[in-house]
């Protein structure tokens, strides 16, 4: 019995989705992830920079500081709440602080906030992912596409929607409740109309936008979800 | 192969107290974990497991040793993984100015190949820290815990119709007047919008909802 190479699996290319907020901090990274690793990186505008590697993981990159206080922490917990929203999974690439040229590099302080927000995070389920540089942070999110492309869940579909009025549809799924940039992506792709989304069933509409069975049920029932009249009419008056 | 039946304890601990595998008794982990107040349970037979919580999670504990040394603690994260607990599997890595250059390949390992969650520590008094935090952490509210909300629909349709162009919040209140759902909107004849947005909204309209998108048509 052999068994697939998985050379062949590493070797062909994985996409991955980067918020144009992830640039200015990001650019080592960036090009480390074309360069090195020839993944297809496409830069668009996420609702807050992360990184998004297959049809259901999001990934955010945050400096070890970033969890050792309180005020990150609380925009921290914001962030990973509505990530959870969006994706099955969450990871978190734990990056070093970078020491300033000439500074000698110093430990960090462990502080019981730090600790206690890692306690917190395992527990909720976030994958913890802990690097040293841009550069190897590079190399595990590339990890991660590659893992997640092996599992079947990359993204399959091309990164980037052409003409007015596709680009129009793509922003349409994206007001669709807990629907990420790659499910709206897929819909854009494997649809005829937004009106064969609206008419599909939820096994289509699951198959379709490549996402679980519960969030297909969810658009589902949104599409078909009656609007109180009072609502509107609280809205004319507003 | 193993003959004897792991008598393995899966007790969670009362809160306050960690079970700890009897090998740890002289530590200077263990030293530190009763300084922070925490109480010990010494147990022999906790299996592969170093530590466990009260909050039903287990540790195993890599040192720079371990690492150093080479692949025998491989196969002990293995049969840490395949000991399937009910407890949740953390992996405590020393990562030292000794192991660094190996921690990436650990990582690899315990992540991506056996799925559990890693932290680094930088020796036994910062795992005794953290394992304290955990301890006492217990009961308390976990800020990255989301909580089921129960979202009203009504607003975001609004703001769905809003993203068909050439519609505004006005016109798109008045199509929720008549049409109260994005599927009855879809759905409408061009006949019947055009008594609320006229002619051309009416065409704008149904031609955006069933004009094709996918490429190469």
């Amino acid at each position: 019995q052999t068994l697939p190479a998985t050379s062949s699996a590493s070797s062909t290319s994985v996409c991955i989705l980067v918020d144009s907020r992830c640039i200015s901090s990001g650019v080592e990274l960036m090009t480390c992830l074309r360069q090195k690793h020839a993944a297809t990186v496409h830069v668009c505008s996420l609702d807050n920079s992360y990184f998004i590697v297959s049809n259901r993981m999001a990934v955010e990159r945050h400096s070890q500081s970033d969890l050792a206080t309180p005020q990150n922490r609380k925009r921290l917990a914001d962030r990973v709440k509505s990530l959870q929203g969006l994706f099955e999974r969450v990871c978190l690439i734990v990056e070093k602080d970078r020491s300033k040229t000439g500074e000698a590099s110093r430990p960090l302080q462990r502080t019981r906030y730090y600790d206690s927000t890692l306690a917190a995070l395992v527990r909720t389920g976030i994958r913890l992912l802990w690097s040293d540089s841009a550069e190897e942070s590079a190399g595990l999110l590339a990890d991660l596409a590659h893992l997640e492309q092996r599992k079947g869940q990359g993204i399959a579909v091309p990164l980037e929607v052409k003409g007015q009025h596709r680009e129009q549809a793509l922003q349409l799924y994206l007001s669709l409740p807990s629907v990420s940039y790659a499910h709206a992506l897929n819909m854009s792709h494997n649809f005829r109309s937004i009106a064969h989304v609206i008419n599909s069933s939820i096994e289509a509409i699951q198959k379709g936008g490549c996402m679980s069975r519960t969030r297909a049920e969810e658009i589902y029932r949104f599409l078909r979800y009656s609007c109180d009249s009072f609502f509107v009419k609280a809205a004319k008056t507003s | 192969m193993e003959t004897k039946p792991f008598a393995v304890v899966s007790a969670v601990p009362p809160y306050g107290h960690v079970i700890c595998s009897e090998k740890w008794r002289n530590s200077s982990l263990v030293q530190s974990l009763k300084g922070g107040g925490v109480k010990i349970l010494f147990e022999n037979e906790l299996g592969v497991a170093d530590f466990n919580l009260p909050n039903k999670s287990s540790i195993l504990y890599v040192s720079e040793c371990d690492i150093i040394a080479g692949n025998s603690y491989k196969r002990k994260l293995v049969r840490y993984r395949n000991a399937s607990s009910s407890f949740q599997e953390l992996v405590l890595v020393e990562k030292t100015r000794l192991s660094e250059q190996y921690f990436q390949a650990v990582q690899t390992f315990v992540v991506f190949d056996l799925g559990l969650s890693l932290l680094p520590v930088s020796g036994q008094s910062e795992a005794s820290q953290f394992i304290s935090q955990i301890v006492h952490g217990e009961g308390r509210d976990n800020p990255f815990r989301r909580r089921s909300s129960c979202r009203l629909f009504d607003p975001l349709v609004l703001t769905l119709i809003q993203q068909v162009p050439g519609v505004g919040k006005v016109k798109a209140l008045a199509l929720l007047q008549n049409f109260s759902s994005i599927h009855q909107l879809c759905n409408a004849t061009p006949t019947k919008l055009e008594a609320i947005v006229g002619q051309v909204g009416a065409q704008q309209i149904h031609s955006f909802f069933h004009k094709h998108t996918t490429a190469g048509t």
